[in-house]
């Protein structure tokens, strides 16, 4: 009996089984967009195919605005103690027209943050959240550095995404 | 005319097969080692050090990137080992929650530990189906946490919010494909014959050896050793769990390898128990907003994927700060019984032996 099991690969039939099994659903199916959502397929075409995301992700931290256009950030500096990092920086001041305090500087350096949203978690106010972006990737150290009037890379909108990928070369 | 002498080679830092940055000295002798060092320190950030300068809050952060292919389970050592420096008690839907997350990150682990450990035996198709099951896991903490693999999952006190709508029926899901998918992996390896050439008899570390090393988790269990913090100590919800400590007692590579895939089927076993009689309520305890500790000093041991994972605490008086913190990391443990595996046998079963002690250097250099 041994002898036979040696002589015909049985182990090896059954794990090119499992192969085989998968490799038909594929191929079968493979360009045909109704079965395509199935499981035979598992991975992404990602840059060419956004990324979906779930709805708790956490992304770079954003500051918010109110409906008038206001910054809502009352400068409690909740989130500049939280963070384990000390990303945050804020400066305090004073608005004509605005009973709060209002942050006359907010910096945040990106290169250091870890993602951990205590900052959001902190903040009683709803001023800030980490926003869905995770292309982070930037060329000069400057890019990392946001602040509430940067040139082009801000707090309030989303940081630019690098411009080269492999598909546009 | 030929002399016989020994050669010193590197294995590592850069070793793909080391699984991180793992120096290996081994001086061999044609193809039997004769002598193994493990040198570490590649990766060393100080984390003891740094969460002594942060709150209990923040110090949460540098435990996911210890062991960073489990840190779910580096957290609830964390929270729980501050929870128990306070006398806090934390809710029992929390509890439930942590057990859960802790045993899907527990499979998420032991995935990666088998999709590489077969890579690096040279069994490439368990590689992509393990990490196609991961991924699941991985969108499941994503969805619970809003990350992937540095999760920051739980809160001292409890969680910092609810299971999101859809996550049980997802984790459900998982649930009743998973253990088809373990028999796949089962098909591909258990009996496949350059599996167990590659495995069984290798890197042997009988009990007795274990024990005098320190050596706990899975590769103690396959020396036939039931040792489980989860049965030991409980913590979390686990003391209401029903499930079996799976042990063989060959203590090779191949019976690591079959007292994992048991630990996998156990740990499906919990989740459907967290799933099925997960208990309503509030997820946070009411705790103040700084945290001031009295003298105290805590050790608080919780089983992670490789072994037993404890957390030490001294605190003083009026300290936010933990005075003195210390891991007992259970991959830098069992990383001292790489040469007593390996010395005297063949050069191609140190591979072997790295990938079956499952270390990840994050968690030794810390
Ligand atoms: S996400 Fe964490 S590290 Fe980043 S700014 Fe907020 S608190 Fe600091
Ligand atoms: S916690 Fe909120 S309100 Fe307070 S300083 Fe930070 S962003 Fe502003």
């Amino acid at each position: 009996m041994s002898f036979l099991r040696t002589l015909i690969p049985f182990d090896i039939i059954g794990g090119l089984t499992v192969t085989g099994r998968y490799f038909g659903k594929v191929f079968f199916s493979a360009n045909r967009k109704k079965i395509r959502a199935n499981l035979a397929h598992f991975t992404q075409e990602y840059p060419e195919v956004p990324v979906k995301l779930q709805p708790r992700f956490r992304g770079r931290l954003t500051l918010l605005k109110d409906e008038q256009g206001e910054i809502k950030c009352v400068c409690c500096l909740a989130c500049e103690k939280i963070c384990p990092t000390q990303v945050i920086t804020i400066e305090k001041g004073k608005k004509e027209g605005r009973k709060m305090p209002f942050p006359v500087r907010y910096d945040f350096e990106m290169e250091r943050c870890i993602f951990c949203e205590f900052c959001v978690e902190s903040c009683g106010f709803d001023s800030i959240i980490l926003n869905h972006q995770f292309e982070l990737a930037g060329y000069n150290r400057e890019d990392f550095s946001l602040g509430m009037d940067g040139l082009g890379h801000n707090m309030f909108e989303p940081s630019p995404v690098g411009r080269h990928s492999v598909a546009e070369d | 005319m030929f002399k016989n002498e020994e050669m010193e080679i590197n294995l590592g830092p850069q070793h793909p097969s080391t699984h991180g940055v793992l120096r290996v000295k081994l001086r061999l002798d044609g193809e039997t080692v004769t002598k193994c060092t493990p040198v570490i320190g590649y990766l060393h950030r100080g984390v003891e050090k740094i969460c002594e300068n942060k709150t209990f809050f923040q110090g949460q952060v540098w435990t996911d990137r210890m062991d960073y292919v489990a840190s779910i389970s580096n957290n609830l050592g964390w929270a729980e080992g501050v929870e128990k420096l306070f006398g806090i008690e934390t809710p029992r839907r929390a509890r439930y929650i942590r057990t859960m997350l802790t045993e899907q990150n527990r499979l998420a682990s032991h995935l990666l530990w088998l999709a590489t450990h077969a890579l690096d035996i040279g069994a490439m198709t368990v590689f992509l189906y393990a990490f196609r099951e991961r991924e699941y896991l991985l969108d499941l903490f994503e969805a619970f946490c809003g990350a992937r693999l540095t999760t920051t999952a739980f809160r001292i006190g409890g969680l910092r919010e609810d299971l999101p709508p859809g996550f049980i029926k997802n984790a459900q899901a998982f649930q009743d494909r998973f253990l088809a998918c373990i028999d796949e992996y089962e098909e591909l390896l258990t009996e496949n014959r350059i599996w167990k050439k590659r495995t069984v008899g290798v890197a042997k570390l009988n009990a007795e050896d274990c024990i005098a090393l320190g050596v706990t988790g899975p590769v103690l269990r396959a020396a036939g050793v039931p040792y489980d913090i989860r049965k030991a100590f409980p913590s979390a919800a686990y003391a209401e769990m029903d499930f079996e400590i799976p042990t063989r007692t060959e203590a090779d590579t191949y019976a690591r390898y079959l007292v994992r895939l048991a630990e996998m089927r156990q740990s499906h076993r919990i989740i459907q128990q967290c799933i099925d009689g997960l208990p309503e309520g509030p997820v946070m305890a009411k705790i103040p907003k700084i945290l001031k500790s009295e003298v105290n000093e805590v050790y608080h041991p919780i089983e992670a994927p490789k072994g037993e994972l404890g957390y030490y605490f001294v605190a003083e008086k009026g300290g936010t700060m933990p005075y003195r913190m210390h891991v007992r990391a259970p991959s830098f443990v069992n990383l001292q019984a790489l040469p007593k595996m390996t010395e005297g046998r063949l050069l191609a079963d140190v591979i072997a032996a790295i990938g079956t002690l499952d270390v990840v250097l994050g968690e030794i250099d810390r």
